[in-house]
């Protein structure tokens, strides 16, 4: 054989490999976790049929591993439903007494425990196969759990598989501290809410976070319970049942028509349905009963999200503000740049500084730094606010690939790539993918709202299981995934994202484009999907490779469980990342931006129009 | 039952605005001004950001750098602005505005000021002053 029959042959059969090796991850990936799906899905005469799944996404956007990883989630889930289980009947019982009545002694820990159970209840869902926690995992600072998803389609798959959101699961912690959403009419800004787009309001409620646990129950791509009642009735069989009727009243007596199992088995936007969001069909006084239960489930989670099982203040920086404890000198100095040169506290508030000492010659400190007292002890690192922080479209987003309709007759994104996250701005306009704004008067600063997301905490960005202690390669390290779009994979990243984002590393191209020589993430920076109300508190910071190092190190002060074990931290099962860099971390999952369409013109046609246009 | 429910609910709004900490408003300097630029601090090929410094100029949290531009010094028609947060531990304000796609070779002629987020002027403006795009 010669040298070029040699190498032709040794082509081919690479080809061959690889092509067997693409085709036997895309089916493993189609087929439907049937073990956990194990419901029937009746039709018309059918009696049982497991739906197919949905999956139109092309090969690679959906991780190789993702079914074990589900069922890995899934195993976890269960066990800590069992904890709270376990930790419910061992609660002395309170005592109901005074006026008006109160829930003596442990009341409050009933509650909370109420909220932990409903968290980790598989059964809210279609299929019983996703609860609350399946996206929101305690080792994770109650953020996303499977280091592939985060890593590549960002969204978490839903109750119907492979449906799935579009944005980053948020943290739990601390949500419950954010306000009701409002209009500052003095400082002309909005504040509050919970939800990257801020559209749980807590109007109703009086607490964002009560209403924000309302929403994923029938979002179509997450539970997908096509009827808020679906959640009263999966409760008449709960285990914990009698533990939420000993707090909430005897509120499940409920009458349900007998199809109802059949219509909570069914995920919600199915055909079948139309628009009607109660298609169950009740009473108008069992209806107020299922609404009554859906306030109780907002709040017994809120209580749960709100107490120290979640929102902890136990993190090394508390202990620090205490004067407990002491920081290392890298976590000092990015303590310092966090408030000085970084500006990072204009938007994380850190509490503090209510009479900094000005600079020379009227005072000792040097331009920009923080020698104010500390204004309070349990900062949130947030203001409440909202920002356009200019990240660039992630094509790996699974939002963008669900552009023709599932088994069920449902479309999640009908505009695919033409699709753009406006944010604030699309919910004040009560646009596509949102939900209806309950303030009509809020729909005017929609235009300069677009692109703007909500100020997270900064508390618990680092949170990761205690095996992979680190979110940072080279680890071993936890995969994470930052922004409301998961396009930061690192906080190195995310730190050096705010210092060079509008330097010469920006550049006029896509995701996946850049121009050779320079490298994404570290030397390119691709365009901003949405320029309007770009944000420019940072952008140019000047930082040195060694101080984005120290702030990601302050950063890691912020993680609840140093003063005291993080409850079920422990729980993860799964394997820790190794090798590589921060600052290149992910870059090996980059896939190239197709080329887009304009902007749909249900997303950015509709008035009050943008400022100006969003290509 | 139900003053159960409306003592949780009381307590729980009655803790969230207790834990509610919005941004704080900044001093303002008792004369406001520029301290440093306008200058080119980026002349990208399709992005050019336009800085400047001024000591604080007080208020709101978010304030909005402004520039007006235009190829002809006598008509700044155009205009370019970007939100900021101040920061009140922050001596100094530091705005820096995006303007996107100009054409290559082109002199343009620009001056700058600052709004607070009502639209209300923070009492600062530049002279006019040009640069040329790469």
């Amino acid at each position: 054989m010669n040298r070029r029959r040699l190498v032709a042959l040794c082509t081919v059969t690479v080809t061959v490999i690889l092509a067997l090796l693409i085709s036997s991850q895309t089916a493993r990936i189609s087929a439907q976790s049937t073990g956990t799906q194990s419901t029937a899905w009746h039709t018309g005469d059918e009696p049982d049929k497991t739906p197919p799944p949905y999956n139109p996404y092309p090969p690679g956007i959906l991780p190789a591993d993702l079914n074990s990883e589900i069922a890995r989630v899934l195993r976890e889930v269960d066990n800590i439903e069992a904890e709270a289980l376990a930790q419910l009947r061992a609660l002395p019982p309170p005592i109901l007494t005074g006026n008006p009545p109160t829930f003596q002694n442990t009341g409050q820990r009933l509650n909370v425990l109420i909220g932990k159970a409903l968290n980790f209840d598989k059964n809210m869902s279609p299929f019983q196969n996703r609860a609350c926690g399946f996206c929101h995992m305690p080792y994770a600072g109650f953020s996303g759990p499977i280091p592939s998803v985060n890593l590549t389609m960002i969204a978490y798959p839903g109750s119907f598989q492979f449906r799935a959101g579009k944005r980053t699961a948020q943290r739990y912690t601390y949500a419950p501290n954010f306000p009701v959403f409002n209009f500052n009419i003095q400082q002309e800004l909005f504040f509050g809410g919970n939800f990257w787009d801020s559209r749980a309001t807590g109007y109703m409620l009086g607490s964002p976070d009560e209403e924000q646990a309302q929403h994923p129950p029938v979002d179509t791509q997450e539970h997908a319970l096509p009827d808020t009642a679906c959640i009263a009735f999966r409760l008449e069989t709960a285990v914990y049942k009698s533990f939420f009727e000993e707090f909430w009243g005897d509120v499940l007596d409920i009458k349900f028509p007998a199809n109802t199992e059949e219509i909570c088995e069914t995920p919600g936007g199915a055909k079948i349905f139309g628009t009607s969001a109660t298609p169950i069909k009740l009473s108008p006084e069992d209806r107020a009963r299922a609404n009554d239960v859906y306030d109780h489930w907002g709040q017994s989670l809120d209580q749960y999200e709100a107490s120290p099982d979640v929102s902890a203040f136990s993190s090394k920086f508390d202990m620090f503000l205490a004067g407990d404890t002491t920081l290392s000198a890298d976590e000092m100095a990015g303590f310092k740049l966090f408030n000085g040169k970084g500006n990072c506290n204009s938007c994380h508030v850190d509490g503090r500084s209510t009479a900094p000492t000005p600079p020379p010659p009227e005072g000792e400190a040097p331009n920009g730094e923080d020698t104010g007292a500390t204004a309070s002890v349990k900062p949130i690192f947030s203001c409440f606010g909202s920002a356009n922080e200019g990240l660039p479209l992630n094509p790996r987003d699974a939002f963008y690939y669900q552009n023709r309709p599932d088994f069920f007759g449902f479309t999640p994104n009908p505009f695919g790539f033409g699709y753009r996250d406006l944010g604030l701005g699309t919910f004040l306009r009560s646009g596509f993918g949102a939900a209806p704004s309950p303030n009509d008067t809020w729909t005017q600063f929609a235009p300069t709202s677009d692109g703007q997301f909500q100020v997270s905490s900064a508390r618990d960005v680092a949170l990761t299981p205690a095996q992979c202690p680190t979110t940072e390669a080279p680890g071993p390290y936890f995969q994470k995934e930052f922004f409301h779009n998961g396009y930061i994979k690192s906080l190195k990243q995310l730190v050096h994202f705010y210092n060079t984002r509008d330097t010469s590393f920006a550049k006029p191209v896509t995701s996946g484009h850049c121009p050779p020589g320079t490298i994404e993430r570290v030397t390119c920076w691709p365009m901003p999907e949405v320029r309007n109300n770009l944000d420019t508190t940072t952008g140019m910071l000047g930082l040195t490779d060694t101080e984005e190092n120290q702030i990601v190190a302050f950063l890691m002060t912020l993680s609840d469980g140093f003063s005291r074990p993080y409850p079920d931290k422990n729980t993860f099962t799964g394997v820790c990342m190794t090798g590589g860099t921060a600052a290149t971390q992910g870059n090996s999952t980059l896939i190239p931006t197709p080329p887009l369409p304009p902007c749909a013109s249900a997303i950015c046609g509709v008035a009050p129009l943008p400022t100006k246009p969003i290509p | 039952m139900k003053k159960v429910l409306l003592t949780v609910s009381i307590m729980v709004v009655f803790i969230g605005s207790l834990l509610a900490q919005e941004s704080p408003t900044t001093p303002r300097a008792t004369r406001v001004q520029i301290s440093q630029g306008p200058e080119i601090a980026l002349a990208g090929g399709y992005l050019t950001v336009i800085r400047w410094t001024v000591n604080n100029p007080g208020g709101g949290p978010v304030h909005y750098g402004v520039v007006h531009y235009g190829t002809d010094p006598k008509d700044l028609s155009q205009t370019a602005k970007n939100p900021i947060r101040l920061n009140p531990s922050h001596s100094s304000t530091v705005f820096r505005v995006h303007l996107y796609d100009l054409p290559p070779k082109t002199t343009y002629y620009y001056k700058v000021e600052s709004l607070d987020a009502n639209g209300k002027s923070d009492g600062v403006t530049s002279p006019v002053n040009k640069f040329t795009t790469q």
